[in-house]
């Protein structure tokens, strides 16, 4: 997919194309090149980033509610052969809206949106649509059991009391060298947590040279959330990401300081999970329920028929 | 056995309303029985079930 700005020219490109992309997959790769009206690359200059969720759907949820109309990463780097790559992963399917602002050394500035949809792991619809038929069977059958007999019930109510428990954020746990440090903020679901990395030391924060490597990962999933590569930075690096799952990350930052050992830090953040609200399970849960009633209603108009001469 | 216990009883309904009976009680099973698989946060249930809750697409998860 490639977008022309009409100053500047602002193209954005994903490796895989984005037709084969998909949520919880594997981590795209994000390229943005920013051209002057030759086509020559922009030498020098910063672009600023946002990256929102898609919108919540009209009946059924997506795996991540909280995650649905909400911003998942800020920030801004800074334009290397006019060129801008990072990693990222995607948490859900839906239209994406990416935000790019250009801005120029010698003050040019032009901006862009590019939506762009990501489609479902035909697994789940797969998956999805075996549950579904499973369900309409068992209505089907149970159906077919209920007409014919005539008896009697009493009907019994249960009633389910249900704990909502929330899984606590561990604190993190910090591994940094005495050089560099990270600072993360409290990481929540559903809103973007700020993510910085400076530069401690005086003596090399003088140098202002550093090729900063940020990675983030899920590590249940055992992939890499969002990436960034040797990019240019000052004394500190600073951004918004939404950690999409109420699970733990690992931020890794590994820092190039020009006549100094490579300058790593690193923390394991917890993230703290947020239920879903009733309005994102009923339409899931009606849904399932409906397809019971249908299959007991056509399993009983077929045992009928077949009774009746 | 079932009949005689319902006319026993005085409970004898007619086929439909017998149907009509058991096909709620049988819903109301299956509806519960889905919203503790699907929906409930009680963390046995939920980190037993999580894959399966967001291998269903349509299913939230926290």
């Amino acid at each position: 997919m490639t977008v022309r700005a009409e100053d500047l020219n602002i193209y954005f490109k994903t490796t895989p194309s984005i037709e084969l992309l998909r949520p919880y997959a594997d981590p795209a790769n994000m390229s943005l090149l920013i051209t002057g009206a030759d086509g020559r690359p922009v030498k020098q200059g910063v672009v600023d980033i946002r990256l929102d969720a898609p919108e919540p759907g009209r009946f059924f949820s997506t795996d991540f509610p909280f995650v649905e109309g909400t911003r998942l990463s800020e920030m801004r780097m800074e334009l290397r052969q006019g060129r801008a790559n990072w990693k990222y992963l995607f948490p859900i399917r839906g239209e994406y809206r990416l935000t790019v602002v250009v801005t120029t050394a010698d003050g040019g500035k032009a901006n862009k949106d590019f939506k762009f949809y990501i489609r479902e792991n035909p697994k789940k619809w797969f998956a999805l649509t075996g549950f579904s038929i499973g369900l309409f069977l068992l209505g089907l059958i149970a159906g077919r059991v209920f007409t014919g007999a005539k008896s009697a019930m009493i009907a019994l109510f249960a009633v389910l009391l249900l704990v909502e428990l929330s899984r606590a954020a561990e604190p993190p746990r910090v591994q940094e060298t005495e050089n560099a440090g990270l600072e993360i903020g409290a990481a929540t679901v559903g809103t973007p947590t700020a993510v910085r990395w400076f530069l401690k030391n005086a003596e090399i924060a003088g140098t202002s040279n550093a090729l900063l490597t940020l990675t983030i990962t899920h590590l249940e999933k055992e992939k890499i959330a969002f990436e960034v590569e040797r990019i240019p930075v000052g004394n500190e690096f600073s951004m918004k990401f939404q950690f999409t799952d109420g699970a733990e990350y690992r931020v890794v930052a590994l820092a190039e300081v020009p006549g100094k050992p490579t300058l790593r830090s690193e923390k394991v953040v917890g993230v703290t999970a947020l239920e879903p609200p009733a309005k994102a399970s009923v339409p899931a849960l009606a849904y399932f329920v409906g397809l019971i009633a249908l299959g007991l209603g056509i399993g009983r108009w077929t045992k009928r028929r077949a009774i009746t001469p | 056995m079932e009949r005689i216990v319902a006319v026993w009883l005085g409970l004898a309904v007619s086929e439909q309303t017998s149907f009509l009976i058991k096909s709620g009680i049988f819903l109301s099973v299956c509806g519960a029985t889905l919203f503790v698989a699907l929906a409930a946060s009680y963390p046995a249930v939920h980190d037993t079930l999580h894959n399966v809750r967001h291998a269903l697409a349509v299913v939230p998860c926290h």
